[in-house]
């Protein structure tokens, strides 16, 4: 009886999590350039050459810009702050799904 | 250097995973060895280990859903467990829980989720330590006195008086053989739900006297029960966590994989141990857990990582010294006993 | 059992002597905490499939993680049992240890 419960709720959560596959969700990371509240975000994108001088990368000198309007937005960001987004690319628009703060948020320090 | 850092990519930060694999085997040796959870040094670990606060205590509750799990599958039964009690009890326990989680997630959001924790750990575990030295206390007086072995809650009744407050409906729970208000359980298992979810612990240590001197669980009953509701509480954590965001999910794969193979090191070492000796390790374990978490509150995290791996590698070697020893010995009696009968 | 009491008294002083400084807090800003994993720094196909998983949906990621550790938990516990059942200790006769 037992093992029929505990199959039958797995049974029903491994069809649940099969349900809807997770398409691949870019992510960019880069120095804010601009923020318009439920509307846009731009950054210049920065690479992944991490180092001690430069922590979150080095400037590709492409600037990228996302509609935000469907994004959960973390800590509000401001021109300068370093952001992580993750976004889907359609066609020429890039859409935003979350935009981290990664200058305010440090959560080591929280 | 690489080699010893592993990069976790949702916390994004870089842990040394040796640390990991002794704290999840400490972890399965300690519980393994005392029949309870060591889930409490797990969230401190993670935390001087390098996690996010969140991190470290959603990670501690998924790991301890999965060593549940163990041990349910392994003894493919919870024992005695009262399945109505533990049913309603539910209830309480996933309220409680996304309560302590919320509350976690609020105190990260106004940036003092690392302190609140950290303090209350600290109490925590001094209430730990202190039960532990008070009952080594105790048992060397009995042990004087001439008196042996005795088990269980005697002389209180303070759940007749819980009892005998009648707020409707009322519960008739044959197994355990109580009747009694069917808010009492709720109210015990939503406190128990509320540490854990907060602490990231599996919450035992307060539902077990809880059952047995609040609810009137007779003690078999109530070790079954706990077990089951210990289970619910890790996989309803996780998932609330995981929804949150805030389960390193590889984290706790190394972990549980040391945890899995210490459990069976602890459990066999319990057959073999002798003395009251391995109490005092475990209490001096715990309070030297407690004062690396008081270290990385002040920030000095080097000596925080050495008191806490240390102190916990030394009662895992003690752990693994008896359990080797004394397997040993009975390999080596039963071989010569094969020889004589051959 | 009056220890454990007294003991419990300590505990809640203690969480009470939190509370205040915790209000004080809570007049602060309280934003909400997004948490982006940064997949550009994940090579192995499953950890990417993960970190997606964790940016898109974070409902299936709970899913998930749940089921993970649930099956992790189930495996290891038949592993080390049959590993246990080949050293041949005998491991019926065991002691409970209740706490």
């Amino acid at each position: 009886m037992r093992f029929k419960i505990l199959a039958s709720v797995a049974t029903a959560m491994l069809i649940l999590a099969f349900a809807a596959p997770a398409s691949a969700a870019e992510v960019a990371q880069g120095k804010c350039l601009a923020f318009e509240a439920g509307k846009s975000v731009s950054i210049d994108e920065y690479d992944t050459s991490i180092s001690k001088e430069n922590k979150y990368g080095k400037t590709t000198g492409k600037k990228l810009t996302f509609d935000i309007s469907e994004a959960l937005v973390g800590i509000t960001p401001a021109p300068g702050d370093i952001l992580r987004i993750a976004y889907d690319q359609k066609g020429d628009q890039l859409k935003a799904l979350r935009v981290m703060n990664v200058t305010k948020q440090d959560l080591m320090t929280k | 250097m690489e080699f010893w850092y592993m990069y976790m990519p949702i916390a994004g930060v870089d842990i040394f995973w040796p640390g990991l694999v002794l704290i999840g085997f400490s972890v399965g040796v300690i519980g393994g060895f005392f029949g309870m959870g060591g889930a409490w040094m797990v969230t401190p670990g993670l935390n001087i280990l390098g996690f996010p606060m969140a991190f470290a205590i959603g990670s501690d509750i998924a790991h301890i859903a999965g060593k549940s799990m163990v041990s349910t599958f392994r003894h493919s039964k919870f024992g005695n467990v009262d399945y109505k009690l533990g049913l309603i009890m539910i209830i309480g326990t996933v309220i409680g829980i996304e309560c302590g989680a919320q509350i976690v997630m609020w105190l990260e959001r106004i940036g003092r989720v690392g302190p609140v924790v950290r303090w209350v750990y600290v109490v925590v575990l001094a209430l730990i330590a202190l039960m532990v030295f008070a009952d080594y206390r105790k048992a060397m007086k009995k042990k004087k006195a001439g008196v042996v072995d005795e088990h269980g809650a005697v002389g209180f009744t303070w759940y007749k008086t819980l009892h005998s407050i009648k707020i409707p409906p009322m519960m008739h729970f044959k197994v355990a053989g109580i009747y009694c208000s069917m808010w009492l359980p709720i109210f015990v298992s939503f406190l128990t739900g509320v540490l854990a979810g907060f602490l990231g612990i599996g919450g035992g240590l307060l539902r077990m006297p809880a059952l047995v001197y609040l609810v009137g669980c007779p003690t078999h009953i109530a070790v079954g029960t706990d077990l089951f509701e210990v289970m619910i509480s890790g996989l309803y954590g996780t998932f609330t966590y995981g929804v949150k965001g805030r389960i390193e999910i590889w984290a706790v794969f190394v972990m549980l994989c040391g945890a899995a193979i210490g459990a069976q090191i602890g459990t066999v070492a319990t057959k073999y141990a002798k003395g009251y000796g391995i109490r005092i390790a475990f209490g001096l374990a715990v309070f030297a857990c407690m004062i690396s978490v008081i270290l990385k509150q002040f920030k000095i995290d080097a000596a925080a990582t050495v008191v806490i791996l240390g102190a916990v590698g030394a009662i895992c070697v003690y752990i693994c010294g008896i359990m080797f020893k004394g397997a040993a010995e009975e390999l080596r009696a039963k071989k010569g006993n094969e020889r004589l009968t051959a | 059992m009056r220890r454990i009491m007294t003991l419990l008294v300590i505990f809640i002083t203690a969480v009470a002597v939190f509370i205040p400084d915790l209000a004080v807090a809570a007049g602060g800003k309280a934003e909400m905490l997004i948490v982006v994993a940064d997949k550009r720094m994940v090579e192995w196909s499953v950890s990417r499939w993960w970190v997606d998983l964790y940016n898109r949906d974070p409902f299936m990621f709970g899913l998930w993680c749940t089921i993970f550790t649930g099956l992790l938990g189930v495996t290891l516990g038949f592993i080390t049992d049959q590993i246990m059942k080949m050293t041949g200790l005998d491991l019926t006769s065991r002691k409970i240890v209740e706490h």
